[in-house]
């Protein structure tokens, strides 16, 4: 009897223990969140639906990508907040103010576009990843929905329906100016390591290989890995020993330290290269590893243009820059892309919102770009580098 | 692979060649070392009483944690990172006691089912706890160690990744005397051979059973170190998979005999590696564990096991 009593005291307090976390951490989201959404509801409780474009977010709020999705609640908010404060046109972010969870995972990303449905947005924005964006553009093709995606680069997602968008470059482009970037670097035989089950990281590394024979690159090495490795010291060894003095490794955030200190340590001293999935890169504690590492972006807080200085002074001081990635960058664009889609179409509904951004001309901190006939802009590439593990812009690559 | 043939002579493709074979056993028996190291707390814990301890892996994860908190204090100091083991050999000992005591003994008695399920309960309760005190966020492990590269043959080779392998050595040379020479060695090898008699002969079982469990948990932390200066990073779920294939290397060996656990770790670290630079990267889990596999059903009892029938 005394067992059984204590057994069930035990899961009890097990019970109450993971109820607490929980919900500790679910308040801490809540008050985090709680006042943008506040302020973006406001407006609609005025009786002003019509002038009000209902849009929905999806991002990674969970996993290893999570750092992402906090840079892109941050900058929502603060778009939103921004756009609200003036007459005219105002956006109110459906599910409460809150970006959706994709969890970075393409089941969970139909699972996130579907729980939007109910809320009847007028436009979805997400999400930043091509593997997740891919199946949600399918059903907004479907659906007729205008989806906006942020960093999605695979080049076949805006080929699914033209109610589909994107304002960042595309894949085969990053590639190219990776490679091009290589040559004028004075690279000569590059080696690539790439996750194969990433649609975005193929997508990179078949671009370069296209792009690397007219720009003088010898491929000698191709390593395969996956984006849950944690070893790479076998490819590493590979291709050390392959004689590169290039390495192509267009893979995201969570593996990059990995990757470049097991890559350094197997005695390659070479370029390392990536693509905008670096961003946001922990270098703490191996900072001299990342020394002649670079890779492509779509925009850069260092640079000059107002738009870019104005998004980047506001949200350090908002939220310091622990999240100040271009995927908050993409976000906030995002959604003043459309408000600008809506003044173009001459309304909030999605077919005019359609309209309005089909062949659009956008000035925002990516730069000033339009979007072709697939809905794809043809932006200028940010190429940033580090020094003592600080990201520092180094060129920017014109299209 | 591709296309050096256009790119280097005979000659210097054999010096390659050797020295890539080289550094790939070198980075085999790194890794091997470490799944060793995980795998011989499993093998304990299942030496003496017949359980399989699936949040073993978890006690990783609680040392990769430790480590990443308090190495950058031990610098600030002006100590050797290395030292910061020590607070996470007293982390992973105090969890690993805890969870044996609070979890594990109360069940004891009811049969090998409902250990299984508190293990598994145990392991996915430390991961929850874990991203709700750290954050989702993987974290980055300041460097341990700052050693030089030697080149041996043409191969580049971290000084560390020998020391790993040194370390790993020594400690299971170590706890194979421990058991085999020690009084309380002794009495660990008496617990699973007839509990009752054990207690006959003046052995307290839950204090050996605790001590086992301390002991265990002690490796797992000295495995976080190794771990961590090879792969710098600790997210909450690290602990899963890197268990699974330690206890994979546990069983491959012989579940329950060290020697076994040495030998399964080090074989399927070094095939892993082996299996990525020659044959296929994509397919390293699958050729791994197919050979797996294969030695079960020629070995049910693993490699070093004793045939006595036993099911794992």
């Amino acid at each position: 009897m005394k067992k059984k009593w204590l057994s069930v005291i035990l899961s009890a307090v097990l019970a109450v223990g993971m109820l607490a976390g929980c919900s500790g951490a679910s308040e801490e989201a809540a008050a985090d969140d709680s006042k943008p959404s506040e302020e973006a509801a406001a407006p609609v409780e005025e009786g002003e639906a019509t002038d009000t474009i209902r849009v929905g977010v999806i991002c990674s709020m969970t996993g290893g990508k999570a750092v992402y999705g906090e840079g892109a609640q941050n900058a929502i908010d603060m778009a939103v907040e921004e756009i609200n404060a003036k007459d005219g046109i105002h956006v109110e972010i459906v599910n409460g103010g809150k970006v959706v969870d994709d969890a970075s995972d393409s089941k969970q990303a139909v699972n996130a576009y579907n729980s939007l449905e109910p809320e009847e947005p007028d436009a979805v924005v997400g999400a930043f990843f091509s593997s997740v964006t891919l199946p949600m553009a399918e059903l907004a093709a479907e659906q007729d929905m205008l989806l906006l995606a942020t960093g999605a680069t695979n080049y076949k997602v805006t080929l699914i329906g033209p109610t589909i968008f994107r304002n960042c470059f595309i894949d085969p482009y990053q590639g190219k100016m990776a490679a091009k970037f290589a040559a004028e670097q004075g690279a000569t035989k590059a080696a690539i390591i790439y996750a194969k089950d990433d649609d975005y990281s193929n997508g990179l590394k078949d671009a370069f290989v296209e792009n690397a024979a007219d720009n003088g690159i010898e491929v000698v090495y191709t390593g395969e890995c996956t984006t849950k490795d944690t070893d790479f010291t076998a490819q590493a060894s590979q291709a050390a020993a392959s004689g590169a003095d290039f390495l192509f490794y267009p893979c995201f955030l969570d593996t990059v330290p990995l990757l470049v200190q097991q890559v350094r340590d197997a005695g390659f001293d070479g370029i390392i290269m990536g693509g905008d999935g670096w961003d946001g890169s922990d270098t703490t504690g191996i900072e001299t590893y990342f020394d002649n590492c670079y890779f492509t972006n779509h925009y850069s807080s260092e640079d000059t243009a107002p738009e870019v200085q104005n998004f980047v002074s506001k949200y350090t001081e908002k939220y310091g820059t622990d999240t100040l990635n271009a995927c908050a960058s993409l976000y906030y664009d995002a959604i003043y892309m459309l408000v600008q889609a809506a003044e173009n179409g001459g309304g909030t509904d999605t077919a005019s919102l359609v309209k309005g951004m089909t062949g659009m001309t956008f000035t925002g901190v990516g730069g000033t770009f339009t979007l072709d006939e697939n809905g794809d802009p043809e932006k200028a590439v940010a190429i940033n580098t580090y020094e003592n593990g600080q990201v520092k812009w180094f060129t920017t690559l014109q299209p | 692979m591709l296309s050096e043939e256009n790119t280097l002579g005979d000659e210097e493709r054999t010096v390659t060649d050797v020295s890539l074979f080289i550094q790939s056993l070198i980075n085999g028996l790194n890794q091997g070392a470490i799944y060793a190291l995980i795998a011989l707390g499993y093998t304990m814990v299942y030496g003496i009483i017949r359980m399989i301890n699936f949040a073993h892996g978890d006690f990783i994860m609680v040392g990769a944690y430790t480590l990443f908190y308090t190495i950058p204090l031990m610098v600030s100091y002006g100590m050797p990172a290395w030292l910061a083991v020590l607070a996470a050999i007293v982390v992973c000992v105090a969890v690993g006691v805890i969870v044996e005591v609070v979890a594990y003994r109360p069940v004891r008695g009811a049969g090998s089912m409902s250990a299984l399920i508190t293990a598994l309960a145990m392991s996915l309760f430390l991961e929850n706890l874990a991203m709700v005190l750290f954050g989702a966020n993987p974290k980055s492990v300041q460097a341990v160690f700052n050693l030089p590269m030697v080149e041996i043959f043409g191969a580049k080779l971290q000084c560390k990744y020998l020391l790993t392998i040194g370390i790993g050595l020594v400690i299971m040379v170590g706890l194979q005397l421990f058991v085999k020479k020690t009084k309380l060695g002794k009495a660990m090898r008496a617990v699973p051979q007839d509990k009752q008699a054990s207690t006959l002969m003046g052995i307290d079982v839950n204090r050996i059973i605790t001590t086992t469990f301390a002991i265990g948990s002690g490796l797992a932390a000295v495995a976080a170190l190794m771990y961590c200066s090879t792969y710098p990073r600790c997210t909450t779920d690290m602990g899963s998979m890197m268990g699974l294939k330690a206890f994979i290397a546990a069983v491959l060996g012989g579940i329950g005999i060290i020697p076994g656990a040495m030998l399964g770790g080090i074989l399927v670290g070094v095939i892993e590696i082996f299996v990525k630079v020659y044959i296929a990267p994509g397919w390293y889990e699958a050729i791994t564990y197919g050979l797996l596999i294969v030695v079960l059903l020629v070995k049910p009892s693993g490699i070093l096991g004793r045939n006595t029938g036993e099911k794992v």
